[in-house]
């Protein structure tokens, strides 16, 4: 058959000038420029497009827009699939690939079709009962072929090459719909002085007035309306655009897809995620048509009747020859008019006895045949269909067609008001659901409203659009709407009675839920909205039951002898329409996942070996690998040089805080559980803080610079929630201290210098300063100046050695850590990693992380004389709780491993020698290292202190490796008890 | 998202600000000896569905903490004040230094 | 980077942050009024240009004073009955940021409305890129300047060129 032959040769919206080349299961077509990937294949007589989800059953094209259950395909070209995709909303480009779903080995013969006849074993709630309860482990062995034979398209496992774009965006006024409603509240909402952002979904505006015909007095107005917006400077007109969810602080999340017509630059976002902020919201977001229910409805050239419309008047394709439209109201007599216009032979099957006599007379002019008090009840044939089964007052007759039109009335789309819990209210004299009381910024307009006349829509879009203008406080007098009359009379839907063929009668064609399982459902007891739902799976597919939902309604609440509000609507949630996770991502993925922190010394570690460990969001050398082939070699003999020598560590990441103010003193006194009022001038003093509830929250040394003025370090992992803390007392609890606080971790490249031969160095790297013990005293500070930056020189120890943290300003901190090497050199300094840092302080007995965990107190960590008998800090009434002093608390202790050739590792549960390993044991190893000063691996662990006597032993048990070592409780402090090291 | 009219930068995301917990309890004094009393603002909460005082810090932004009053029904929000203001109401006003 | 629609340049940043106490802010505010030889910026968000300095309202109590990059150093004494002062130069850079293209790679950065009075030329804005505090400086029609944390300006350097290619 030759190309298009189902093309008209003239009208639509589509540029014939542009063919577009596209495939279609591997065939070869041909389209045009406007079209959609089901506009071509309908142009080119393709009507069998996939297989259904459970049953395998052939389907082809229902609808024209985002609510199309059937039409899925998978789109796939090099290097990128993308399942799932309804062909109704697809911008044809040239070049697509795409792919129908859920068939093998091919779409005509598919041969799980045979699901079909196996269908009494598929219906609702089969897995349930088929497989919980004794029977539960079937289930694993079946879920396999279930899955393989249920189901949808593909999605990909290889990385996602298309680039997203996150952008962020401002209005006034959002209006959600660019149909007649939507485009005239922009008008009105623009000229009142708002700043307007128009959302709509398709590549063209227009929304129902894309189905009147191309040369008709709407699409007149259709082009006036639209030269006034693009031409309108507050106005931003966001097409291809879906606003898939409505946010607390009238926040609406946008996705919007790119032009396939121009091919994307390299780097180019595929679509981009806009977080759009208004004031005001106008929906005007439509009305979605019902299908009917009738056996076998969910054959290809089953078609919703404002669908064949669209596809004849839009993109100029009649979608069928002999075409019976299936109706109980009167908008779908516009559509067989204008089909049988174009020269279609059209019946129409209306349940009413007696439809409004204008149209029985237009129907007579154009030849269209009329059967009242008649509805669709059966098609046959499989692929397409080729009769259909009347049923009227004479009975059952047969009628040849190539094409079933079918309207059940409209249903309001009020997926995106239902997302912030506006629930919908039922509506007799439309027969649908319209939202409920909108908030006071938002508004709604047309046909999601129930106003179905276009004449009416335009009206009332109007009149949203000025009031969500006035909202925004923008109430510039508003010229009134131009006006445009499409003579649609307003009817109530028909109700839908229960399918009279023997066929299977769909609700949900997407999940492939029959009125059968409807009643099921209710004669199961699961009656409620909620649990049909979940017991049917209605509605849970990738269109969320757009076209499905009311049908099943209907009919629960026909079996329930209920009426449509008793029977209630399920809740609607984002997004709207499936949205790729890649956009949800946008940029932030690879490297960009999260942002990077580097210190000033960065391109020296990278440049000079160092393996790099990501820490919270600092990038920090993790060990050189000129230390060592690995890192268990390397941080052993990183250890050993600072302790015999010395060792330089980039420590620019510890949080620092500038305490400025009179009350300075005062208000690191109360924070601290240590005292710090005293401290003199140029003396620094380790302090650790407490929460409210008495546990350990931090620690750190802070230094007195002046009276009035200190330097505070924090644990790198703590440093932005000591800040935020310290504000909050300052704000809330202690707003007449004179104090402030300010972070001064970027200002500061700070290096550890530490050793024996740690003073020789500083001697050598800063010859005109004095760095003599006399001068500059364990715990004492020299401020100075290098290169034309600040200088701090601290005398602290981590490590147990000898040792001096140097703090430089930031842009000076690379040239400082090359002088330091330098002057080291010749004395053997080498720089560590963090890996010997922790490995230091554990062979110290200091405690971090791993033991400041949340739970700990100063008596659990053995620091509880720092506090004394001081009182008035954070933390100090609740931190004598008695469950702190309970005997069995777990306390710090160390422990070494003693058996030979064995390790203790962090995580390994304590029991004692005897017990059965299980539960939660006795206490926990927090920290471990080999300690080359003992010769064997120690650890910290929290213990219970009714069995942490040193010298008796623990069982550390590590179940992850099936390990079991045992280990001897000993003092904390491996190494030095005494401290000479820091003086050496 | 979440919205909150930050008194000193307007209307700003919720990612600019961090959480602090029930407005509505009362610190005791630093020193206050109690430990009653400091069980109760650590640990009793109403946990109210409606209007709930809570502090958060515009910590991406001024680094001021607010009280916000938020609906916890449907998160609108009510009113949004500077907690130094609210505290400095009740505390004594401090003499500027001669 | 550069390219006819927008450019991205990095430079240091002197900046010094001053704060009076409450209670006696007026005072602080005078005083440091009479030494910059300035009127200060009212509310938070609005800066006073005064030769090669910027001052800019960062908090209620708060300023931040930017000296534009290659200026002279200089300090500043504050009376510590009213007030202090830190610097923050060293640990701050400086994007500057032009072009016709500047608007739209803002909106893919920060979420500040380019058309807003709060981001007019000669106002500033705290928010936050990629998670990390930054001040928005709105230079002009087609400028903008961001400052940034001095440990994250490679990582967000490297964000607005990605946007921006």
């Amino acid at each position: 058959m030759s190309s298009n032959h189902k093309r008209l040769s003239m009208g639509g919206r589509i540029d014939r000038e542009q063919p577009v080349e596209f495939t279609f299961d591997g065939r070869k077509l041909i389209g045009y420029r406007g079209d959609t990937l089901a506009s071509a294949l309908l142009a080119n007589g393709v009507t069998l497009v996939g297989r259904s989800f459970k049953y395998h059953r052939p389907r082809g094209i229902f609808s024209a827009g985002p609510e199309e259950p059937n039409a899925l395909v998978t789109l796939a070209t090099a290097g990128r699939r993308q399942p799932n995709l309804p062909a109704t909303t697809l911008e044809l480009a040239d070049g697509m690939v795409a792919e129908s779903q859920n068939r093998w080995p091919s779409l005509a013969f598919d041969v799980q079709s045979a699901n079909g006849l196996l269908a009494p074993f598929l219906s609702a709630g089969f897995y349930y009962k088929t497989f919980m309860g004794p029977t539960r482990r079937a289930w694993m062995f079946y879920e396999h072929f279930i899955r393989k034979a249920a189901g949808l398209g593909r999605a990909d496992t290889d990385l996602d090459s298309d680039r997203y774009d996150i952008s962020h965006a401002f209005a006034d006024v959002a209006i959600i719909g660019g149909g007649p409603a939507g485009l005239s509240a922009a008008r009105a909402a623009a000229a009142a002085g708002a700043r307007v952002a128009l959302i709509e979904q398709d590549f063209l505006l227009g929304g129902q007035l894309l189905a009147e015909p191309s040369d008709s007095a709407a699409a007149a107005w259709l082009r006036q309306a639209e030269a006034e917006l693009e031409s309108s400077e507050p106005v931003t007109l966001m097409k291809r655009t879906t606003a898939f969810g409505i946010y607390d602080g009238n926040v609406i999340g946008l996705v919007e897809q790119c032009d396939p017509g121009n091919p994307l630059l390299a780097g180019e976002a595929r679509q981009t995620f806009t977080m759009l902020r208004v004031r005001s919201i106008v929906f005007a977001t439509g009305a979605i048509e019902r299908p009917m229910v009738f056996s076998n409805n969910d054959r290809p050239g089953v078609m919703l009747a404002s669908a064949a419309r669209t596809y004849l008047n839009r993109f100029a394709v009649l979608p069928g020859k002999k075409i019976i439209v299936g109706t109980g109201n009167d908008g779908a007599w516009r559509a067989a008019f204008d089909l049988a216009d174009a020269g279609a032979e059209v019946t129409i099957a209306d349940v009413r006895a007696a439809p409004p006599t204008a149209l029985a007379t237009e129907a007579g002019r154009l030849g269209v045949m009329v059967r009242v008090a008649t509805r669709v009840v059966d098609v046959r044939r499989g692929h397409a269909v080729r009769r259909a089964t009347l049923n009227g007052p004479d009975g059952q007759s047969e009628a040849a067609c190539d094409l079933v039109c079918v309207s059940g009335g409209w249903s309001p789309t009020v997926h995106l008001t239902s997302h912030l819990g506006v629930k919908p209210e039922y509506r007799d004299d439309i027969g649908g659901f319209v939202p409920g009381a909108f908030a006071a910024d938002r508004f709604g307009a047309g046909s999601m409203m129930g106003i179905y006349s276009t004449t009416d829509a335009i009206e009332d879009g109007h009149r949203a659009g000025t009031a969500a203008a006035s909202f925004c406080g923008k109430s510039a007098p508003v010229p009134a709407p131009s006006k445009l009359d499409l003579g649609e009379t307003a009817t109530v839907p028909f109700r839908e009675i229960p399918s009279l063929g023997r066929g299977k009668a769909f609700v949900d064609f997407q999940m492939d839920v029959t009125t059968g399982d409807i009643e099921l459902a209710h004669r199961e007891g699961y009656e409620s909205v909620e649990h049909l739902k979940r017991y049917t799976t209605l509605g849970m597919g990738t269109e969320q039951g757009k076209t499905s939902n009311f049908a099943a309604l209907a009919a629960m609440a026909a079996l329930r002898n209920a009426t449509i509000p008793e029977t209630g609507a399920t809740t609607f949630r984002p997004p709207y329409t499936p949205v790729a996770i890649g956009a949800l991502a946008g940029r932030a993925i690879g490297h960009h996942f999260k942002p990077i922190r580097r210190t000033p010394m960065h391109d020296w570690h990278m440049a000079n070996g160092a393996e790099m460990l990501e820490v919270g969001l600092w990038m920090r050398p993790y060990f050189y690998r000129q230390s060592g082939l690995d890192v268990n070699d390397a941080y052993v003999a990183e250890m050993r040089n600072v302790r015999q020598a010395a060792g330089l560590m980039d420590i620019s990441t510890l949080g620092k805080i500038d305490v400025q103010g009179p009350d300075a003193a005062i208000f690191l006194d109360r924070i601290y559980a240590n005292g710090f009022a005293k401290l003199p001038v140029g003396r620094a003093r380790y302090g650790v803080m407490l929460r409210d509830d008495g546990i350990v929250f931090d620690d750190g040394t802070t230094t007195r610079l002046a009276e009035n003025r200190f330097f505070m370090t924090t644990s790198t992992a703590k440093a932005a929630d000591v800040l935020s803390r310290l504000e909050f007392l300052l704000d809330t609890a202690w707003p007449d201290l004179r104090v402030t606080v300010t972070s001064v971790s970027d200002e500061w490249a700070a290096m550890s210098v530490a050793g024996p031969k740690s003073r020789a160095i500083l001697s050598a790297a800063f010859p005109a300063l004095d760095v003599s013990d006399a001068a500059l005293a364990h715990m004492g500070l020299l401020e100075s100046e290098w290169q034309g930056r600040a200088l701090r020189i601290l005398r602290l120890s981590y490590s147990g050695e000898r040792a001096y943290e140097i703090y430089v300003g930031a842009t000076a901190g690379q040239q400082l850590w090359s002088r330091l090497l330098e002057a080291g050199g010749p004395l053997d300094l080498k720089p560590y990693g963090v890996e010997a840092l922790g490995a230091l302080r554990v062979e110290k007995g200091h405690v971090a992380g791993p033991e400041i965990d949340g739970r700990t107190t100063l008596d659990d960590l053995g620091l509880g004389r720092m506090a004394g008998k001081r009182a008035g800090f954070v933390g100090d009434l609740l931190r004598r709780r008695p469950a702190f002093q309970a005997p069995d608390r777990q306390r710090l202790v160390g422990l070494e491993c003693i058996e030979e050739g064995k390790r203790l590792r962090g995580g390994a549960i304590l029991f004692l020698p005897g017990e059965k390993p299980y539960g939660h044991g006795r206490g926990r190893v927090t920290s471990v290292t080999f300690s080359p000063e003992r010769g064997h691996y120690v650890g910290l662990a929290l213990l219970a202190g009714d069995v942490a006597s040193e010298g008796s032993e623990v069982v550390a048990v590590y179940p992850m490796k099936a390990e079991t070592v045992r280990a001897r409780i000993v003092s904390p402090v491996f190494l030095d008890p005494q401290g000479e090291r820091l003086h050496g | 998202m979440l919205r909150i009219e930050c008194p000193c930068c307007g209307l700003r995301d919720h990612d600019e600000f961090r959480y602090g917990g029930d407005a509505s309890v009362t610190r005791p004094a630093h020193d206050d000896p109690d430990p009653e009393a400091w069980y109760r603002y650590v640990y009793v909460r109403a946990n109210p569905a409606g209007l709930h005082r809570e502090f958060w810090q515009h910590v991406i932004g001024c680094r001021q903490w607010l009280v916000v009053e938020r609906d916890t029904r449907n998160h609108a929000i009510a009113s949004v004040e500077l907690a130094r203001q609210l505290s400095a109401r009740k505390s004594p006003a401090r003499k500027p230094p001669a | 980077m550069a390219s006819p629609d927008f450019s991205l340049s990095v430079a240091d940043c002197p900046l010094i942050q001053v704060e009076g106490w409450d209670g006696t802010l007026g005072q602080f505010e005078k005083s440091l009024s009479t030494s910059l030889d300035t009127k200060l910026p009212a509310s938070v968000g609005e800066t006073v240009r005064q030769k090669s300095l910027l001052v800019i309202r960062v908090a209620p109590r708060r300023l931040w004073l930017a000296l534009d990059d290659g200026a002279q150093a200089w300090s500043l004494a504050v009376d510590p009955d009213l007030g202090c002062s830190v610097s923050l130069g060293e640990g701050r850079v400086r994007f500057s940021m032009a072009g016709a293209g500047v608007a739209g790679v803002i909106s893919k950065c920060i979420a500040v409305d380019w058309c807003a009075p709060a981001a007019a030329p000669g106002r500033a804005v705290l928010t936050s890129l990629h998670h990390v505090p930054v001040l928005f400086l709105r230079t002009g029609e087609t400028r903008c300047e961001l400052i940034v944390p001095r440990s994250f300006s490679q990582s967000l350097s490297d964000w607005i060129a990605d946007v921006a290619g």
